[in-house]
């Protein structure tokens, strides 16, 4: 409830300007625009399959070294001791497989990265990563 | 409403002091607002009724700067400026400051608070429903130093129990409702060796099955089966395990509102581990509408007896955990409306409703912002000519921007790795700073942010709601609530 009504009408036209769902520029997706709310692929990620695509993200800390794979997360990827066991990967992530060895980028650091949009089930046969949605031959450009 | 007779009675009063010494600021909106709050205060009336029924509602993490943010946050999506907003615990009459350390941990965590208010005792960090004399971990020490929790009291004197949480129901603030373990972990399985304890899932169904709890629900779904997705080691199914003893079992939207509100037992599992940030949620319920839930089918169960009931927001929390403000505000609007709720299904004559918060995070607020700064974004200058802010970004000196909100430590520091850590702040515009996913800059680089030790602030009402006044130890949250339940009628 407001207590001071007459207080924030006067207000109304200063505080509005909420901005909406916004794309990091013109030609990047953010990582949520791949999905629908129940997890389900967007009408934007299915048109745009088969498509050389630039996503922005956060590096998750790569699972080996002299990779060629890394984890695209929304946010910087945490692992909270005093409420989870474990790292845990969030349900909205993109899977990246990159044309050359992977230049570690911390953490920390938003991203681009940039490659060909594949959608589907896939187990990496090398690390069991169970990915639905990834880039392919992607390469990566700090934001 | 008595409330509003109160504030009619205010104003002739106010108004009448303030003519009487003929102030010149008498007609002031903030003058006659003061006054009329005095009034308020002066006719107080402490309510030494039994608590037929006693609510905990705590919302983990949301110390009273979260609290400030989700106040600012839901004050401006209602068109205001935010921080003359007033979230439904804050009408609350009596309030109290809290301390939350536990006993070897200056800066605590949910399990050693959650045995502090559940049953009385501060102990020790990551260990739950025991005593301070328990080393974390050490299944051996356990015998001999477990404490009983305020559900267990409530049903000993024939009173129904639940909890309800956004978290995993196996989670620390949940679990000190009925679990004894030397450590939160063992949510699935207990160490090789550890023959005094079960694991946490167990115990809760074990508590189902004493009757002890009777609705139950929230995320962790792996804790309870070993079938894909599953964690369990011993192979057992307790979701099976539960339906065999007559709970309804939930895991959507639909089931949930399936569940029979007539003193069925309840187990909801709505998610393989934490349930939905209130921003992102479908097709599993709200917090207020498992709250609802919980409280209808509970006063079916007590009936005359009454009920016990702790309601968790658990994922303010994890939103803070990730620097991430956007999410813990609309978790910390989905708590307040949950109390809403709990409010509005109770009489303050026979319940008790106590508000608070585990613990603080490590966030922060930052200057001097004009008013009408959108909480979640830019601190825009102050207007010396008018109220609101001037739309001009302030700057640090380093000539950027920077949010109202910002946190001391976290995965979104602006110090790097690959700079001998280093750091620039990013620029920042306020799209980026009010978007879903933004995470505020972060000093320290941590990959989780910490709680803080910072103090939290309990709000009550209803009996014995007046017991809670000045700073006091967080364990004192139960003896109010055990005094209000146990007491004599006077």
């Amino acid at each position: 409830m407001q207590r001071r009504d007459f207080i924030a009408a006067a207000a109304g036209a200063l505080t509005l300007g909420v901005a909406g769902p916004a794309r990091a520029s013109d030609d990047e997706i953010r990582l949520r625009e791949l999905y629908n709310k129940d997890m389900s692929f967007s009408p934007l990620a299915e048109g745009l399959e088969g498509d050389r695509v630039a996503v922005s993200g956060f590096m998750a800390p790569p699972l080996k070294a002299n990779s060629k794979f890394f984890v695209l997360t929304k946010m910087p990827m945490a692992v909270c001791p005093f409420c989870e066991t474990e790292a845990e990967w969030p349900d909205d992530i993109l899977a990246v497989y990159t044309k050359r060895t992977l230049k570690v980028v911390p953490f920390n650091v938003p991203i681009v990265t940039e490659g060909v949009l594949e959608l589907g089930t896939f187990r990496d046969p090398e690390t069991g990563f169970l990915s639905r949605v990834r880039l392919a031959n992607a390469v990566v450009k700090h934001g | 409403m008595k409330s509003t007779i109160c504030s009619a009675l205010a104003l002739t009063l106010a108004a009448s002091v303030a003519h009487a010494q003929d102030l010149p600021q008498a007609q002031n909106a903030w003058f006659t607002a003061g006054q009329e709050r005095i009034q308020a205060e002066l006719a107080k009336q402490p309510n030494t009724n039994v608590a037929k029924n006693v609510i905990l509602m705590i919302s983990d993490g949301n110390g009273v700067g979260s609290n400030y943010a989700t106040r600012v946050f839901a004050g401006q999506q209602d068109g205001g400026f935010g921080d003359d907003f007033i979230q439904h615990h804050e009408t609350f009459p009596n309030l109290a400051l809290v301390k939350t350390y536990n006993v070897n941990a200056q800066t605590p965590d949910s399990a050693g608070t959650g045995t502090a208010m559940m049953a009385g005792v501060k102990t020790k960090i990551g260990v739950i429903g025991i005593d301070e004399d328990v080393v974390r971990g050490d299944c051996s020490t356990l015998e001999g130093n477990t404490v009983k929790s305020m559900n267990e009291i409530a049903h000993d004197m024939g009173k129904a129990t639940g909890i309800v949480s956004t978290a995993r129901i196996t989670h620390a603030t949940p679990a000190s409702a009925y679990s004894k373990s030397v450590d939160r972990n063992f949510e699935a399985s207990v160490p090789e060796g550890c023959d005094t304890q079960t694991d946490i899932a167990t115990q809760l169904i074990d508590a189902m099955e004493a009757g002890v709890i009777d609705v139950a629900m929230g995320g962790g779904m792996r804790n309870f089966h070993a079938d894909e997705g599953g964690r369990r080691e011993d192979g057992v199914n307790l979701i099976e395990r539960a339906e065999g003893l007559g709970a309804h079992f939930a895991m959507d939207q639909a089931s949930f509102e399936a569940a029979p509100l007539d003193g069925t037992p309840i187990l909801g599992l709505f998610e393989n581990s934490h349930m939905m940030y209130e921003a992102d949620r479908t097709d599993e319920p709200s917090l207020a509408e498992m709250t609802e839930a919980a409280i209808t089918a509970l006063q079916a169960s007590g009936g005359d007896n009454g009920f016990f009931l702790q309601v968790e927001a658990g994922r303010v929390d994890h939103a803070n955990h990730a620097t991430n403000a956007a999410r813990m505000v609309r978790d910390g609007v989905a708590f307040a409306e949950a109390v809403a709720i709990a409010d509005a299904l109770t009489d303050d004559e026979d319940t008790l409703i106590v508000v608070t918060a585990d613990h603080e995070h490590a966030l922060a607020f930052n200057g001097y912002c004009g008013r009408g700064s959108n909480i979640l974004g830019l601190c825009m200058d102050i207007d010396n000519e008018g109220i609101g802010h001037t739309g001009e970004a302030l700057l640090g000196d380093d000539g950027k921007p920077y949010t109202v909100i910002g946190y001391l430590n976290g995965a979104s520091s602006i110090l790097r790795e690959d700079m001998n850590w280093a750091g620039v702040r990013p620029d920042l515009t306020e799209e980026d700073a009010t978007d879903i996913d933004y995470v505020q800059q972060a000093l320290i680089p941590k990959s989780s942010e910490t709680h803080s030790g910072e103090d939290v602030a309990v709000y009550a009402k209803g009996p014995y709601g007046h017991l809670f006044d000045g700073t006091i130890e967080q364990n004192v949250i139960f003896h109010v609530m055990h005094h209000a339940m146990t007491t004599e009628a006077m």
